[in-house]
Parts: C-alpha cells; sequence; structure tokens
C-alpha cells in the first residue's frame, strides 16, 4: 500500500467530508429546533445553484450572483417557516414530525419538478484556476481548497455563534429543552424562523462550495437531500459538531473505499457504515436528545 | 373444551351480531372489489390504459403491504420498493438463471423478502429507534439495495436491466389478465389485513400504535409483534414485486427505486389515510387517476404532485378515508340528534 | 383594583378540553410569600402552568402589576418578571452550570451582583461553574432551577413544588434557602405537598383539592385547621 495513495484518498475523503457536513448542518438545525425533517434541503442548494448559474449566464458578476443566490433561498427558508411551518409547529407529538416532513417533501417536489421542467441542463460549475497546490506531499486542486477553507471558517463562525453569543445560546437552549427555554424568556418560534432562514443560507453554501469541485446540476437534489439526512442523523440531530464530524467520518469512508475496493460497493459500505451507527447509537455520534 | 375454545365458539356464534360484524368487516372489501373488477370494461381495448390501470392495482399492494408495518405498528419503512424489488430480481433470477418455476419463484422470492423485512424490524426494534430513526436506517438500505443492483451487474443486468421471460405466454402476458389477477393480490391482501386486524395479531397492533408502554403492560411482546407485521408486510410487497416483473417482462434498476415506488406510496397512503383498510386502494385509485391527467409533463406533474400534497396535508390531516370517516359520523349524529 | 402585585381570578384550565383547575382565585401581595397546598394531582402544576402561559387558561384572568397577562406567551411572561420553576426543572442538560444561569438572565446581558447574589445563596452552584447541569444531583439541580429563574431578576418567583426528588435534609437546605430569598423582599408563590415545609415559609396559603380552592388563610390558621391537620399534617 502506498502511502502517499492514502494521504491523497483520505484528504479526498476530507475534502468531500467537509461538503457532506455543512450539507448535514443545515437539516439537523432545523430537525433540533422544530422537530421538521426538511426534505427540500437538497431542493433548496440546488434552487441556489441554480439561481446563481442563471445569473452569471446573464452576465451578472460572480460574487453578486453567489450572494442573491444565497440570500433567495434564505429568504426562501424564511417564507417556508413563517407560511407552511406554522400548522406544522402546532401539531403535538409524532403527527408533527410526519407532517413537517410530508410538507417538506412537497415542497421538495415543487422545487424539483419546476427546476427539471425550466432548466433540465442548467448547471452550476464555479471554476477556481491556478495550478494545484502541494498539501502533505499531495496535489489538491484549487476549487477543493478553496471550498474546504470556506466551509471551515463557516463552520467555525457557527461554532462560535452557538457558543457565545446570546442568541446562539438562546438556540442551544431551544434545541435542549423547549419548554426551559420558555421559562427563561426565549421566544421560540422567533429562534426556529430565524434558525430556518439560516438553513436555507446554509444550503446556499452547499450549492456554491460543492460547484468548485463538481458541477451541481437541476437534478441533484434528492441525493443531496438524502445525504443531508444521513449525515444528520448519524452525526445526531440537532448537533452541529456532529454534523461536521459525521460528514467528514462518511466522506473518508467513501473515498477510502471506493479508491480500495470499488466504486459501487462503496457506497453500500458508506450506508451500511451510516446505519451501524445510527443502531449502535440511536442519538448519533454527538447526539443531543436520548 | 378449554377455556380459550369457549372463548372462540362465543365469538364465532353465527347471532346477528357476528354476523353484523361480519358484514362490517368484509363488505367495504367486496364493494371495491366489484367496483374495480368494472375498470377494465371502459380500457380493455387500450393497451397502455390496461398497463397504467393494472400499476396502480400494483401500487394498491404495496400500499396495503406498507400499511400493515407502518399504520398498523408506525414502523417508517423507507424500502418498499427495495423488498419489492428483493421479490422482482429474486424472482426473476430465480426463474431465468436457475429454472426453478414460476409460482415456486415468486414463493421464494417473497419468502426472502419478508426475511429481510423481517430482520430490518427486528433491529429497528431491539434497538428501539423511533419513526425517523427506522426510516433513515431503512433509507439506508434502500440505497444499498440501489447500488447492489447497479453494481452487480452480471447478475442483475446493471443499468441494462433484466429481461424476464418466464411469464411469456401466461395469464401475465395478456393485456387485460394481468389486471385481475393484481386485484385478486389486492382483494386477498385486504382480507388479510382485516382478519389480521380483528384477530390476537390485531389487537396488539392497536395497544401498540396507542400506547407502546400500555402494551407492554398489558402483557403484548412489543419485539415480537413489530417483527410479525414487518415479515408480513415485506412478504406482501415482495411477492406483488415479483408478480410485476413477470408481468412487465422487464425489470432494471429504477422499476423499483425509491424514487418511483416509495415516494408515491407514501404520499398515496398518506392521502388515503395511514392505518385505514381502504387507504392504500383510494390514494392508488387517485394518484393513477392523476398521473394520466398529467401524462407527458413528467416534470410538469412532478410539480403538481407537490401542490397536491402540500394542500391534502394541510387540509386532511390524517389522510381522506378517516376525513371522510369523521364528517359522515357526525353527519349521522346530527341527523339523529335531530329527530 | 385592589393593587396586589399577582391576581388570579377564577381561573380554569386543563387538558384536552378537560379542565383539570375550576374557578380558582388568589392573589400574592407585593413581598409576601404565599403557598398552594394540596395533594398529587390537586390541580397544583396545571394552576402555575396557565398562571405562567405554559398552558392555555380557558377562563378567568391572571393580572400581573395590574396589567392583565392572561394567556400571554410565556417568554412574556418570564420577561415580565413572573418567572416559572417548574418541578422538573427543565434544565438544559448538556449545557455548563454557567451556561444555564445566563440563559436565566436573557435577553439581557447577566449581572455580576445577581451572579454574587445566588453564589452566596447556593455556594455548591460557583464549585461546579463548568459542569454540564444534566451531570448533576437532584439537589444540585434544584439549586440550579432557582439560581437560574433568580438571574433574571424575577419580581414573582413561582415554585412549582421544589422539593421534588430531594432527601428530607436537601428539602430542608430548600426551604432554608428559599426563606433567605423572602427576608430579602422577593415575592414567593410556593406549590407544594409537603405541608409542614411549605407552612413554615409563607404568610398565607391557599388549600387546592380536586382543582378547587377550598380553603384559605394564615399558616397558622391552616396549621391549626383541623381538615388540613388531618389531609396533610397527618396528625
Amino acid at each position: 500500500m502506498n502511502l502517499t495513495d492514502l494521504t491523497a484518498v483520505v484528504l479526498d475523503g476530507f475534502v468531500l467530508g467537509l461538503q457532506f457536513g455543512i450539507l448535514g448542518v443545515g437539516l439537523t438545525l432545523v430537525y433540533g429546533l422544530g422537530g421538521i425533517v426538511n426534505l427540500a434541503h437538497g431542493q433548496m442548494a440546488v434552487l441556489a445553484a441554480i439561481i446563481i448559474a442563471r445569473l452569471i449566464d446573464g452576465g451578472t458578476q460572480t460574487a453578486l450572483a453567489l450572494l442573491i443566490g444565497v440570500t433567495a433561498v434564505g429568504i426562501l427558508g424564511l417564507v417556508l417557516d413563517l407560511t407552511l411551518m406554522q400548522p406544522v409547529y402546532r401539531e403535538p407529538g409524532e403527527g408533527r414530525v410526519l407532517l413537517g416532513l410530508l410538507l417538506m417533501l412537497g415542497v421538495g417536489f415543487i422545487i424539483d419538478g419546476i427546476l427539471e421542467w425550466r432548466y433540465p441542463i442548467e448547471a452550476l460549475t464555479l471554476r477556481v484556476s491556478g495550478s494545484p497546490i502541494r498539501i502533505l506531499d499531495v496535489p489538491m486542486r484549487r476549487g477543493s481548497i478553496i471550498a474546504s477553507a470556506a466551509i471551515i471558517g463557516i463552520g467555525a463562525a457557527l461554532a462560535l455563534f452557538f457558543r457565545y453569543t446570546t442568541f446562539g445560546r438562546a438556540t442551544r437552549s431551544v434545541i435542549q429543552d423547549e419548554q426551559g427555554a420558555r421559562l427563561c424568556g426565549v421566544n421560540p418560534a422567533l429562534v426556529r424562523t430565524v434558525v430556518f432562514a439560516l438553513s436555507g443560507v446554509l444550503a446556499g453554501v452547499v450549492a456554491v462550495t460543492r460547484a468548485m469541485t463538481t458541477p451541481v446540476d437541476s437534478t441533484a437534489g434528492v441525493s443531496l437531500t438524502v445525504f443531508a439526512l444521513i449525515v444528520a442523523v448519524v452525526g445526531g440531530l440537532g448537533s452541529v459538531s456532529g454534523a461536521f464530524l459525521a460528514g467528514i467520518l462518511l466522506g473518508i469512508v467513501n473515498t477510502v473505499s471506493a479508491f480500495y475496493i470499488g466504486s459501487y460497493v462503496s457506497t453500500i459500505i458508506l450506508l451500511v457504515v451510516a446505519a451501524i451507527t445510527i443502531v449502535v447509537r440511536p442519538s448519533g455520534l454527538l447526539g443531543v436528545k436520548s | 373444551m378449554t377455556t380459550t375454545e369457549t372463548g372462540r365458539s362465543l365469538d364465532s356464534r353465527p347471532s346477528a351480531h357476528g354476523a353484523d360484524r361480519w358484514t362490517r368487516d368484509f363488505v367495504p372489501i367486496v364493494l371495491v372489489g366489484l367496483g374495480l373488477a368494472l375498470v377494465p370494461l371502459q380500457f380493455q381495448a387500450s393497451g397502455s390504459m390496461m398497463t397504467v390501470v393494472t400499476s396502480g392495482m400494483l401500487f394498491a399492494a404495496y400500499g396495503i403491504g406498507f400499511n400493515i408495518i407502518f399504520g398498523s405498528t408506525g414502523q417508517l419503512f423507507l424500502c418498499t420498493g427495495a423488498l419489492a424489488g428483493i421479490g422482482g430480481f429474486g424472482s426473476a433470477i430465480l426463474s431465468e438463471r436457475l429454472d426453478v418455476p414460476l409460482i415456486l419463484s415468486i414463493m421464494i422470492a417473497g419468502a426472502l423478502a419478508a426475511i429481510v423485512g423481517g430482520l430490518l424490524s427486528w433491529i429497528a426494534v431491539s434497538r428501539s429507534l423511533d419513526t425517523i430513526f427506522t426510516g433513515i436506517v431503512t433509507l439506508a438500505f434502500s440505497l444499498s439495495y440501489e447500488s447492489f443492483i447497479l453494481g452487480k451487474g452480471d447478475l442483475t443486468g446493471g443499468e441494462n436491466g433484466l429481461r424476464v421471460e418466464q411469464g411469456r405466454d401466461t395469464i401475465l402476458d395478456r393485456q387485460v389478465a394481468p389486471y385481475y389477477v393484481f386485484l385478486a393480490l389486492v382483494l386477498l391482501y385486504l382480507v388479510m389485513y382485516r382478519v389480521i386486524q380483528r384477530s390476537h395479531l390485531g389487537w396488539a397492533f392497536r395497544a401498540l400504535r396507542d400506547d407502546e408502554v400500555a402494551a407492554e403492560l398489558a402483557g403484548v411482546d412489543v419485539t415480537r409483534y413489530r417483527v410479525y407485521a414487518g415479515i408480513i408486510g415485506s412478504g406482501m410487497l415482495g411477492i406483488a414485486g415479483a408478480v410485476f416483473a413477470h408481468n412487465r417482462g422487464f425489470i432494471g434498476p429504477t422499476t423499483y427505486a425509491f424514487g418511483n415506488v416509495d415516494v408515491r406510496v407514501l404520499v398515496m397512503l398518506a392521502f388515503g389515510g395511514i392505518g385505514s383498510l381502504l387507504g392504500p386502494i383510494l390514494g392508488a385509485v387517485v394518484f393513477t387517476t392523476l398521473d394520466e391527467l398529467l401524462d407527458g409533463q413528467a416534470q410538469l406533474r412532478e410539480v403538481f404532485y407537490g401542490v397536491v400534497t402540500v394542500a391534502l396535508f394541510l387540509a386532511f390531516r390524517r389522510g381522506m378515508i378517516p376525513s371522510l370517516g369523521d364528517w359522515w359520523n357526525r353527519l349521522r349524529s346530527s341527523r339523529r340528534g335531530r329527530t | 383594583m385592589s393593587g396586589h402585585l399577582l391576581e388570579i381570578e377564577g381561573l380554569c384550565a386543563g387538558y384536552l378540553g378537560q379542565d383539570v383547575v375550576h374557578n380558582a382565585s388568589l392573589f400574592v401581595g407585593q413581598g409576601e410569600a404565599v403557598a398552594v397546598i394540596g395533594s398529587n394531582g390537586a390541580g397544583k402544576t396545571t394552576m402555575f402552568r396557565a398562571i405562567c402561559g405554559m398552558l392555555e387558561a380557558t377562563a378567568g384572568t391572571v393580572r400581573f402589576d395590574g396589567e392583565d397577562i392572561t394567556n400571554q406567551k410565556a417568554h412574556k411572561v418570564s420577561r415580565a418578571g413572573v418567572v416559572y420553576v417548574p418541578a422538573e426543572r427543565h434544565l438544559f442538560p448538556q449545557m455548563s452550570v454557567r451556561e444555564n444561569l445566563v440563559l436565566g438572565a436573557y435577553p439581557k446581558r447577566p449581572s455580576g451582583s445577581q451572579l454574587d447574589m445566588i453564589f452566596r445563596l447556593f455556594p455548591r452552584l460557583e464549585e461546579r461553574l463548568s459542569q454540564h447541569a444534566g451531570l448533576m444531583s437532584g439537589g444540585e439541580q434544584q439549586m440550579l432551577a432557582v439560581g437560574r429563574a433568580l438571574m433574571s431578576s424575577p419580581r414573582v418567583l413561582l415554585l412549582d413544588e421544589p422539593t421534588t426528588g430531594l432527601s428530607p435534609l436537601l428539602a430542608n437546605e430548600a426551604y432554608d434557602a428559599l426563606a433567605e430569598l423572602r427576608s430579602d423582599g422577593l415575592t414567593i408563590l410556593v406549590a407544594e405537598q409537603q405541608v409542614p415545609l411549605a407552612l413554615g415559609l409563607v404568610d398565607r396559603g391557599y388549600v387546592l383539592d380536586h382543582g378547587r380552592i377550598d380553603l384559605t388563610g394564615t399558616a397558622d390558621e391552616l396549621r391549626d385547621d383541623p381538615g388540613v391537620r388531618r389531609a396533610y399534617l397527618g396528625v
């Protein structure tokens, strides 16, 4: 076994894992707060990608296009929370989870359908020019490095936000004990709305960072959602650091097994690892709720 | 005569009450059967329409299987398609490669699906996974199944799919007859669903649904009954998938894919009413009609699906059949109030 | 208006359309300590939850400082100064003692003097500042729950069975702390089934039975009431 190969494969897995992680974070926060499994999360990411691609095609500056695209899905998240999700929040018990899941499934269909209908061949690719950079003696593409750096930066910013700001602490309090949070004067409805919007922004970030390494096309929504779901659950629903940990773990498992065993088996191995984690630790790697 | 026998003979005593209950239990199935049996009169001339309505019956069968697992015992199995696929591919491979007779191959493949489903159920129950976690584990299983079908091309035909010749020149190869085969399957499943509901097993299922802790205290072996539901429902899915393989004559990686089967079954059942006898039938009929009306605009159809899903769940939280039942009961009681 | 700090009139509340508390009226004056005593299931928790907005009242009014706060959202009631400490405490298990306290002051920044006051009252909390709340003993959790409530400088503290799950020794300590708060002038409404403890703390009390208030009086009057003696004091 060649050591450089292994390093390269693990690094690739790390890059992929960061993307899995940022994908899972948006979903995990929304679930932790209101019990809503956002089955349209991947579709929201794709929506951002297509908006950005259309704007760039139309001659908008890239940076501005990115900003508009990411903001747009943030606003979509905000609007979804204030409209469609309100009856869900009022629903008690397990009915809430199911209703939220089905409504978001419907939203996913709508976004997916519109995108595949209007823009069937559109895809977002953000080319980052420049020669590869060597890390640990492995040449890495600049796109991968910038995407990873951006995700690490955003992840760190999120961690600091949740740890040290008043609103971040309030968010965690709602995830850990909603009644306790209300008794402390925290308004859970406000927290949920803000975080749903944040989750939309994060979906936009997924689109941007992913487009630096692979094209994001209009059909990618469902598989992104599925991976977001798996990462969120393996990491522990409601846990930001858990989502990143799970993402990196699964990313490395995926590239290592793809390199040494073969592609279709690697997907199966990835899924089996995910399933085993869930079965062994139903609360996830860093779960909040038991 | 033992005590239980006494109890049973009391239960099945041909009293007015017993007959009444029997009527209430099985007349809906008979009526639905008669109604659905008339469908081909309208469409028999068109091969493509018969394919559409036949697939509607297939989905009704899937819906009942899923309903036994999810509706009766609350286990969210997101692997309806994968279990049907185990039936379909299993039966196809057995009959094509190993020359196992058609009926036997269907039975074996159905048993295989039942074993796999029972195993998944056992894992979920013994680790006391809740709805969402059961959903994710079974979803992971679904995706593994899809990767396997695509990857293990020498066995499953991979992307090119598998030709299934054994059904040729049987009744599964005609224009109208397969519809009745699936209808028969659906009616059989409905009767089974009803019989289970009315049996000790059904009593346990209901107790489980209402309150797991109370059920356990009342002596219901929670693990055992959940796993029973997993086995029975999965077996139904496997058999339906297998029959479909021989009917269609060709199966591929998308035939039983998650996106094509599970999502539809879930939406149909939630529309009709999770845990209701006729919910899967109503869902299948309505969504098959919807599909046909929107034929040719696949993407628009998805948008429409989404809109319908959202609108319906906002309006009828628990599904149509229970909502209609409520409405009917209200109507009746208000009438009774007036007289 | 008679001008008591907290006034409850004709309050009805319950679950699933079934009232558990019927037509309950009581008041708490500024600086007063008042007990609601009653056995398990008498409706104490339901009443408290309805007062602080965790549960919708089906009838009646809750007035605080002259203002109608009936069926206000729980976080608004809390910010207005009516702070509830439930028997189940509802701490944030995966946060440190410090973070739990900081959240108590939400949305304001925690004040140092308030923290000092809490640490004087419960020195244990200062020792355990960085420990996760979920890993603490029952007695420490109760201290933290009260401490967290105090962080917002409440004007009325609603305590639901503060002795739940505590040993007799710890229960006594808890009431010692409450007595100290009381002598500092804090207004307290406490629900309790350990009647001798509660009557040792308060000026007045109400007896809640089957969701109805059927007796009220000063602590001494209640202690001497034959019905109370029989039912709650085991005499």
